[in-house]
């Protein structure tokens, strides 16, 4: 179970891993949204390439990562591809001009433009990809919510993420407990022996018990916090996250400056549209 | 003394309820004192612990008459917040009161409600966490620890200061014999060393009577019954009347013809005036003849050499045992030592790794799950886990459709299996409004529509009283006799292996420690430590009397049967 | 908006079965969009805590799926399921009380209804104009994947939470009329 998760429970021990919650969220907004509000290579590229040095600097274990990576990687390849069948020219549109390359038929030719948008397609996305990532391998639950809280997302809002990952091992636990006793009343779970139609009365079967023993815990677990003053104040302190180090205070400048970038970006974007989207090296 | 709790003319109704759950309470309960609040489920006395920490009327709406008093403070007047300042209470469900992702975090929960700077709540922290010896588990997450850790972690987190009553609801509930005992001993140890006044609600007197308390308050259909001393509340009648068990030592001596004095000491069975008993018990004991082995049917299944792993764990090392029909087997051990595994293996569920499992000589490798399952039933611990169908009827139906047999056929069984089970009048009930033992019945019951040789039954008394396990387990134990039905339990109930079954396969990290009668499993004292059990005072009895304890136990046990 | 204890465990607990079932549970239909009963739990959160908390867990709920699930946060998606768990928690608002076992044809009718107006809504509006601002400027793409969503969301939510709702009302309402036969 453990090993399919994405998120640790329990801090790590490299230089991302070490840093506050507060850090690691600010920074993680700031990257995810430079990425998405741009398609100017020129601010993708660095960005992107942040977040590789990110991931590769938590000494992740890639075994477990390379399923993830191969999916996302076909994904994103495969819109590609349908872009590419729909509209092979679309590099004009956002671009600004058509240099063929080649030609397969009168309609499926090759831009430079159309490649150029695909590179920069796919360096946006899956540099949000790496950099959602990065920040999931080094922040633990109760460091995210300490950091959701820091930017000001109220406490409540942010019990609801480190209580939902407090108790998902326990839900699984109840599903696969379900699942084997009604596996043992006779249900072929094989999804080679049953039509969807079957799987979808199957889910309804399943989901009844699951609901009703998870939604069970409700009131015991709003008992035992209510019983240790949750709510009791405005404001609320985190056991999960440390005091600001030597670290934290660099990275404090380091996405201060990241952060002007990004509005500098987006203020640019909004006050001074070009003609065309997309920034091209030779146009 | 000052009165920390006082009850006046106390009545509480729930607002979906009519009649109130609370009638007249009159109680005061000093500071210091260590009370047991005792009684059968349905008895007020969780309700009656809702009333001192604040959670009726915060929590939950009703109708208050009368006065409680918590330190001075009105509870009704009062805010949550206010009275947990001073009560601190844990739960009975170890999972759900575990609301950290780790140790650490747990135990300060309360302290980053109050915002409390993080440099005081990590002293405070470590503080609490040496108190209740988790130290060394600071950065665990909740998923690796034991039941009797996570309650040490539950205890940890009320210890920060101004708690001056500790309220521990079921404490027992959840944990194997071993941890009860480890459990019972640190709440002593909280209360002679930190003078706080401490509240105990459970039904399990024996085992909370390992530790001297001061006080027991034998609560009854929403009255306090009595409200005594240990001493005198053991030598009356009461406990049975109330439906709560007799410590067993107490019944073998009663058993015995003893009736005790005004000034005897019965709360501990160390301090027993033994010598007192000694001749009634030499003449009511005599040896029972052992050589009358169960007769064996035929046999059912065999496990052999068969070893087991999750990932590289290894969960089961070369086990191997023999089930014939109509046998009563309790499979015994302490959690993690691979009780849920075997159960899952007999299923199908899982499959050996090394060795083999036949169901009536047949291998089963070749067997699907479907199909071993119409030979071995399997009902699990939480019946909430396995209710589907919201009619009787259509709930013992449901495995019948999923084998896809066809309707006439469903209908004659089903109706069979109703009258079978005693559900028969009541086979167009919602499930809705069963009770747990109802329930407990009808996930029986839907498993035996399938009439399996061999039904196993995971934890099926869990937190049930006297009364409701008696009910629960008279009618597996019918099931048994007039169907000649296999019964294998998965427990750690010791009282239940005593009195339910006759033989026990003892298991203790994987391995499998022991096969044998009952008794002698239970009179073994290697046995008793390696499976995180306890020994039953009866085996105190026996060696204070120099009596054979496995004899003694074997007497004991049918005496109660009605044998002799 | 000020919620209670109870409310805040409902909204996680909900998320967290939200996120269970999309990771383990689900069918794969296509890229961005799966088979999955994961929203039912978000009706059931809307029936018994209301609206507001159903959107909440199914939009956390979808950040969470997509955090243990490795593949990356797609805010697009979860504001999508956030709009959609609006309009398919709505349930108390009209009359049906899952929790006191009120749940009628009539109700089932009108959570139907709002079901396809919710996924339209959420994914045939929201989330591709999200995509579009985004990630890409690619409508065609986007509207495959919208109308997949919203065909499998609504299959779903129809064909397997209309049983569930009836089934959870029925476990939940009053034995009126109790007598052995």
């Amino acid at each position: 179970m453990d090993e399919r998760l994405f998120i640790n429970l329990i801090p790590g021990n490299t230089f991302l891993d070490k840093l506050q919650g507060k850090t690691k969220v600010r920074i993680f907004l700031i990257c995810i949204v430079a990425l998405i509000a741009t398609w100017d290579m020129r601010v993708i590229l660095p960005f992107a390439v942040l977040s590789v040095v990110g991931l590769v600097s938590l000494k992740p274990n890639w075994k477990k990562m390379w399923g993830v990576f191969a999916f996302v990687i076909a994904m994103n390849l495969f819109n590609l591809f349908l872009l590419y069948i729909i509209t092979p020219d679309y590099g004009l549109n956002v671009c600004g001009a058509s240099t063929v390359l080649f030609k397969f038929t009168d309609f499926y030719v090759v831009t430079a433009e159309t490649l150029w948008y695909f590179l920069v397609r796919f360096t946006k996305l899956m540099g949000s990809f790496i950099v959602s990532l990065t920040f999931i391998q080094c922040i633990t639950p109760s460091e995210m919510a300490a950091g959701l809280n820091s930017i000001g997302v109220p406490y409540k809002i942010c019990t609801i993420f480190s209580l939902a990952f407090r108790y998902i091992p326990d839900i699984t636990k109840d599903f696969n407990n379900i699942k084997i006793s009604m596996q043992a009343r006779g249900m072929e779970l094989d999804p080679k022996k049953t039509s969807l139609w079957e799987r979808l009365k199957q889910n309804v079967i399943i989901l009844v018990p699951l609901i009703i023993t998870s939604f069970d815990r409700v009131g015991n677990i709003a008992n035992a916090m209510d019983l240790r003053g949750y709510g009791k104040g405005k404001t609320r302190t985190y056991y999960s996250e440390h005091e600001e180090t030597s670290n934290d205070k660099k990275m404090k400048y380091f996405y201060t400056f990241l952060l002007i970038v990004t509005i500098a970006v987006i203020v640019l974007r909004i006050v001074m549209p070009g003609e065309f989207e997309v920034w091209t090296p030779w146009i | 003394m000052t009165a920390v709790i006082e009850f006046k003319d106390f009545s509480f109704r729930y607002q979906s309820q009519q009649e109130p759950t609370l009638h007249d309470i009159n109680l005061t309960i000093h500071q210091g004192e260590k009370v047991l609040i005792l009684g059968p489920s349905g008895s007020g006395k969780s309700t009656l612990g809702c009333c001192i920490n604040g959670l009726i009327p915060f929590s939950y709406n009703g109708e208050i008459k009368g006065s409680c008093k918590v330190v001075g403070i009105e509870t009704k007047n009062a805010n949550i917040f206010t009275i947990s300042q001073h009560v601190g209470t844990v739960q009975q469900d170890t999972d759900a009161q575990f609301v950290g992702l780790s140790v650490g975090e747990d135990i300060a929960f309360s302290l980053e409600n109050n915002a409390t700077p993080r440099d005081i709540m990590l002293e405070k922290v470590d503080a609490a966490a040496k108190t209740v010896d988790m130290s060394d588990f600071l950065m665990n997450v909740p998923f690796n620890l034991s039941g009797g850790q996570k309650q040490k972690v539950a205890l940890g987190g009320i210890l920060h200061d101004e708690e001056e009553i500790l309220l521990f609801d079921e404490p027992l509930a959840a944990l194997d014999p071993a941890m009860g005992m480890t459990a019972v001993d640190l709440i002593d140890k909280i209360h002679k060393n930190q003078n706080k006044t401490i509240i105990i609600i459970e039904h399990r007197l024996e085992d909370v009577l390992y530790r001297k308390v001061d006080r027991i308050i034998l609560m009854n259909e929403g009255r306090i019954a009595m409200d005594t001393t240990p001493d005198e509340l053991l030598r009356s009648n009461l406990l049975k009347e109330s439906g709560i068990r007799e410590p067993l030592y107490i019944s073998a001596l009663k058993n015995a013809g003893v009736v005790f004095g005004a000034d005897e000491h019965l709360d501990s069975v160390d301090e027993l005036d033994i010598e007192k008993y000694r001749p009634f018990v030499e003449k009511h004991f005599e040896k029972v003849n052992t050589n009358h082995m169960i007769e064996k049917g035929e046999e059912l299944i065999r496990v052999k050499d068969v070893d087991f792993y999750y990932g590289s764990r290894q969960v089961l090392k070369n086990v191997s045992f023999t089930i014939h029909k109509g046998e009563r087997i309790s499979i015994i051990g302490k959690n993690g030592a691979g009780k849920t595994t075997i159960a899952r293996l007999l299923c199908g569920i899982v499959r050996p790794k090394n060795g083999e499992v036949y169901i009536k000589g047949q291998n089963y490798l070749h067997l699907s799950i479907r199909e071993i399952g119409r030979l071995i039933g399997y009902v699990m611990q939480n019946p909430n886990q396995m209710l589907v169908k919201d009619m009787i009827r259509d709930e013992i139906a449901l495995a019948l459709t999923l084998n896809e047999y066809d309707q006439a056929f469903i209908d004659e069984r089903v109706e069979l299996t109703l009258r079978m089970t005693g559900l028969y009048e009541m086979r167009n009930w919602p499930v809705s409004v069963l009770s747990y033992g109802q329930r407990k019945r009808v996930t029986i019951a839907s498993i035996l529509a399938l009439q399996p040789d061999v039904i196993i039954l995971d934890e099926p008394t869990a937190g049930q009283d006297y009364h409701h396990y008696t009910e629960i387990m008279k009618f597996i134990e019918d099931i048994n006799k007039n169907y000649d039905v296999t019964i294998l339990f998965i427990t750690h109930d010791m009282h239940l292996a005593i009195e339910y079954t006759d033989r026990s396969i003892v298991f203790a990290d994987g391995e499998c420690i022991a096969d044998d009668l009952v008794y002698k499993v239970l009179s073994n004292d290697d046995v008793i430590s390696r499976a995180n059990l306890k020994h039953t005072s009866l085996v105190h009895i026996a060696n204070r009397l120099g009596i054979d304890p496995e004899e003694y136990i074997h007497h004991f046990i049918e005496t109660e049967r009605g044998v002799l | 908006m000020k919620f209670n204890t109870k409310t805040i465990v409902g909204i996680a607990i909900g998320a967290a079965l939200f996120g269970v079932l999309m990771v383990y549970g689900g069918i794969r239909v296509t890229t961005n969009t799966s088979l999955t009963s994961a929203m039912v739990v978000t009706v059931v959160v809307g029936a018994l805590f209301g609206p507001i908390p159903a959107a909440l867990a199914a939009g956390v709920g979808n950040c969470i799926a997509d955090l243990i699930g490795g593949w990356g946060f797609w805010f697009d998606w979860s504001i999508g399921n956030l709009v959609l768990g609006l309009f398919v928690g709505l349930l108390p608002v009209y009359g049906a009380k899952i929790n006191e076992g009120v749940f009628t044809v009539k109700h089932a009718v009108i959570y139907s209804v709002l079901c396809i107006l919710g996924n339209i809504i959420g994914f045939g509006l929201v989330t591709p104009v999200l995509t579009t601002v985004f990630y890409s400027s690619e409508l065609t793409i986007t509207w495959i994947q919208a109308w997949s969503a919203i065909v499998s969301n609504a299959t779903v939510l129809i064909v397997v939470g209309v049983p569930v709702l009836f089934a959870l009302a029925k476990r939940n309402a009053r034995g009126t009329n109790l007598t052995k036969e």
